[in-house]
């Protein structure tokens, strides 16, 4: 799913260097990612997701060289195949529940909100144990609810990449192992894989694979 | 052949719309009939005089109903007598624009009289109101005046029509200037003659033709009352005359009583409303031949 | 777009407040200039045409805009008070017919217009229920006065105590309505019409005189005796003029020195018109004026000022503007989380500006819609607003 190559990046100031001569993950894969914090683990989502792009090497994810597009192309790339969870799980407070899960489609020409998008939130919130708060807004909302709301979200245009930004870090302990159940359950019954970024290693045995950053970084944080 | 055609139509058109405006007459009104008289008598064919006085009723005095008021209201000229004339018109609204006062001209000339009516306004004390005598087209004089004023007004409405009215005027002016005259002429004989007038409604006359009047409070049809007869024994004391002048056919009792005084009866008519025969020249001749009695 | 103006919709709508202060801020800036514009425009139109149909006044030498006022849209100002006889010397000039006027008093706040029938004829009013003024004590009302006091033929209506002018002991003076004009949308709508005499029985200068002997309140008799009952100023909390007691109206005095605010002059032409106020042009008693001039150098003031007040609307407006700039700048950075988030989830820069395009759409189209409905009420009352604002 995901294939790095000699891949070379630093931020135009700062001297962040990182450096993955070779990193994969595959088909339905779960994989967690650790490291310590300023090691780059948000840089390589970024450059995965190709919010970012390598001066040198190739990200090749769903079988597209990610840096060959130029930038709508990567936005539209992004929006289609990659979800994005986050560790505060960047909800709009102005939105119900319903509107945060759609609102992907309403910021974007790349995804058509069609009345079979709209049943399959539904669905998809009923699932994750929501169904009954999509009327709600955020900030009538506890924590656990949110990131099942921001999970659906993520979930809902079907892409064949979850990438979970310390998905589970603002959660209590209870709440991070359903959370995680339920972002499995999900991306198995999707078929998709999962990219976790984590600190909690609590939770490491359950994922598949563990890619410690110590091994790629060169250089300091900026 | 067509154009020929609409331009007879036309023309008829014209013609007709023409001689309607024309044909239109003048409504006049008149609060009296001396006036209506002159403002018929000038105004001819051209004019519609309505005096809308019942007769029998004394137009100084008559009241017209709102209805007769709002016929005044849409006439084309209403001609009033001055001098206090009609007493409805106090409190009648009236369009200034259309009300014509014929004895304004002379209005200098007007005789005040003292009223007996006096009353109170608060503690201030009594007044009485000052009035003002109104027959004044007895005056034969004053009354050529007044249809002048007449003939001014209906002139000003219908310039194009000018020269009949002053046709019109002449005539009736030859006629009351004959009138004055005549009366003049027989009250030359002796102007120190005194008569007594029943009502004091000869003010203008007596001026005019000299007569020697004193007024007592009479009413034609009614016989006075005794405190009535003394107050002319009083007057006669002073004032011996030998003719009481009537506004209308005495009662036969009054005149049997006046005789056993010396006193003798002759009606001159004010003609204020319109007479039951002849017109006001007729009438008027009339009063100068009762007039001349008193000198045969 | 619909998507963006749905977001747009869903935060204006959650942010009330904020959007409320903005279409709110928004409205009065458009509004306000547009409104003004509209009653002035409006009362031109109102004040032109009543004068354009009034050729002269003749008044007492004074202030022009003051007579105008009084005689055309019957303001309370009441102008110095000329006699009765300025009518018989325009009339003798032949050049001209004089409509008195006498505009003093009220009824029910609704100015008492005292005349002769002539103005009905002048203005062209006609009758639409019951009949015309025929005697004393007998008003005609205008159509508005008639709906707004649910007022017929045969009601009465009673003259206000005027405090000041009522040293003569004159009180009240209920008139009966004899008949209701047709609405003219000119200020006729708006007055109780009387017979200049009538109003000068308001003003005490005519009266009638009750029967005395037969009143039972002794406390209104001063001094009885038996030929004469003195009674005091307490005796009516208001007089009527009937029937019965209509005889014994009287008026004291010579006519001609009875009071009027102005005369109505109409002239026969262009020509006398000019003659007459070449004649009363140095004249030390009276002023003819043309109200057509006057009202032309009012407006002039009036637009004088408007060019003021918009310059100070147009600053204002600015100032507005640049604080909403300010607001919609502060709510850009506000949201800069929101912002990096959407581009994270793959939308592009654009859209940012697409979604404040979009409120900005919205506020402003709100703001447009409520302002044309407030010109709209401010359109359909514009009479009404004049009169309060202009004419008052």
């Amino acid at each position: 799913m995901i294939e790095i190559e000699a891949l070379e990046f630093h931020y135009p100031q700062g001297e962040f260097h990182l450096s993955i001569p070779r990193m994969s993950v595959g088909q339905g894969e779960k994989v967690a990612v650790i490291g310590p914090s300023g090691s780059g683990k948000t840089t390589l989502l970024n450059l995965i997701a190709g919010i970012s792009c390598p001066q040198q090497g190739t990200v090749n994810v769903a079988g597209q060289i990610v840096s060959s597009f130029k930038d709508a192309g990567r936005r539209d790339f992004r929006i289609t195949n990659i979800g994005f969870v986050f560790q505060d799980f960047e909800l709009l407070d102005y939105l119900n529940v319903l509107d945060n899960i759609l609102h992907p489609y309403r910021i974007t020409r790349a995804l058509k909100l069609t009345q079979q998008v709209q049943q399959r939130a539904i669905d998809l919130s009923n699932g994750l144990g929501i169904g009954d708060k999509l009327k709600r807004f955020c900030g009538e909302l506890s924590q656990g609810e949110k990131q099942r709301a921001a999970i659906c979200r993520a979930l809902l245009p079907q892409p064949r990449l979850i990438l979970a930004d310390e998905a589970t870090g603002n959660l209590d302990p209870r709440n991070k192992g359903r959370i995680l159940d339920l972002l499995f359950e999900n991306v198995e019954s999707h078929g998709a894989s999962l990219l976790a970024v984590t600190h909690d290693h609590e939770l490491l045995p359950r994922f598949d694979r563990v890619i410690d950053f110590l091994e790629f970084r060169t250089g300091t944080a900026a | 052949m067509n154009a020929k055609f609409w331009q007879i139509i036309v023309s008829i058109l014209l013609a007709v719309s023409f001689t309607a405006s024309a044909d239109e007459k003048l409504s006049v009104y008149a609060v009296n009939y001396p006036l209506a008289y002159f403002a018929e008598r000038i105004g001819g064919s051209s004019v519609n005089v309505v005096l809308p006085v019942p007769s029998g009723i004394d137009p100084a005095f008559w009241e017209p109903d709102a209805s007769v008021i709002a016929e005044f209201q849409r006439a084309d000229l209403i001609l009033l007598n001055g001098a206090g004339y009609a007493k409805w018109l106090k409190h009648a609204s009236l369009p200034r624009r259309k009300l014509v006062n014929t004895s304004a001209v002379f209005q200098r000339d007007y005789i005040s009289v003292e009223q007996t009516v006096t009353h109170q306004h608060g503690p201030g004390g009594d007044h009485s109101h000052a009035g003002t005598a109104f027959t004044t087209w007895l005056d034969f004089n004053q009354a050529r005046m007044q249809a002048k004023v007449i003939l001014s007004a209906l002139k000003k409405q219908r310039p194009q029509q000018a020269d009949v009215f002053i046709q019109n005027y002449t005539s009736l002016e030859k006629d009351l200037v004959s009138l004055d005259q005549a009366l003049a002429a027989i009250m030359e004989q002796d102007s120190n003659k005194p008569f007594i007038a029943s009502h004091p409604v000869y003010q203008y006359l007596a001026r005019r033709y000299n007569i020697n009047l004193k007024s007592v409070m009479w009413e034609p049809e009614i016989m006075p009352a005794q405190n009535q007869w003394d107050a002319l024994q009083q007057l006669l004391a002073t004032h011996g005359a030998g003719w009481m002048i009537w506004e209308g056919q005495p009662d036969k009792q009054s005149v049997a009583r006046l005789d056993e005084l010396d006193i003798n009866s002759l009606v001159f008519s004010p003609c204020a409303n319109t007479p039951e025969e002849g017109d006001f020249i007729s009438v008027m001749k009339n009063n100068i031949r009762e007039i001349e009695k008193a000198f045969q | 777009m619909i998507n963006s103006l749905y977001i747009a919709w869903r935060y204006l709508v959650f942010n009330k407040v904020r959007t409320a202060t903005l279409v709110a801020c928004i409205t009065l800036i458009a509004f306000l200039p547009m409104a003004l514009q509209l009653i002035l425009e409006e009362s031109q139109q109102l004040l032109q045409s009543r004068a354009n149909s009034t050729p002269l006044l003749l008044g007492a030498r004074g202030s022009a805009l003051d007579l105008v006022m009084n005689s055309l849209y019957f303001d309370d100002e009441v102008p110095e008070i000329i006699s009765m006889q300025a009518a018989d010397e325009i009339t003798d000039t032949g050049l001209a017919y004089a409509i008195p006027l006498y505009i003093r008093f009220q009824a029910r706040n609704k100015p008492i217009v005292g005349t002769s029938i002539d103005y009905f004829d002048f203005r062209n009013l006609q009758i639409a229920q019951g009949r015309m003024l025929a005697v004393l004590g007998e008003s005609v009302i205008g159509a508005v006065v008639a709906e707004e006091y649910g007022l017929a033929p045969g009601d009465s209506i009673v003259s206000s105590p005027d405090t000041l002018f009522d040293l003569a002991g004159a009180y009240p003076l209920k008139m009966t309505v004899a008949g209701i004009l047709e609405r003219s949308h000119t200020p006729d709508d708006q007055a109780v019409f009387v017979d200049l005499k009538t109003a000068w029985v308001i003003e005490g200068l005519g009266h009638g005189h009750e029967d005395l002997s037969r009143t039972r309140d002794s406390s209104v008799i001063l001094n009885r005796s038996e030929d004469s009952v003195t009674a005091n100023a307490k005796l009516f909390q208001y007089t009527e003029i009937t029937e019965e007691n209509m005889e014994g109206f009287h008026f004291h005095g010579d006519a001609s020195i009875y009071p009027l605010t102005a005369l109505l002059v109409v002239p026969n032409d262009a020509k006398a018109a000019t003659l007459l106020r070449g004649r009363y042009l140095e004249n030390q008693q009276y002023h003819i004026v043309r109200p057509t001039e006057v009202i032309q150098g009012l407006m002039e003031n009036i637009f004088r000022i408007k060019r003021v007040i918009d310059a100070v609307i147009a600053i204002v407006g600015l100032a507005t503007v640049l604080a909403i700039t300010l607001v919609f700048a502060l709510s850009v950075r506000l949201r800069q989380r929101e912002l990096t988030t959407i581009f994270k989830l793959g939308c592009s820069r654009m859209t940012a500006v697409k979604l404040i395009a979009a409120e900005i759409v919205i506020i402003v189209l709100a703001a447009g819609i409520i302002c044309a409905g407030l010109l709209h009420i401010v359109d359909a009352n514009a009479e009404t607003l004049v009169r309060m604002f202009i004419l008052n």
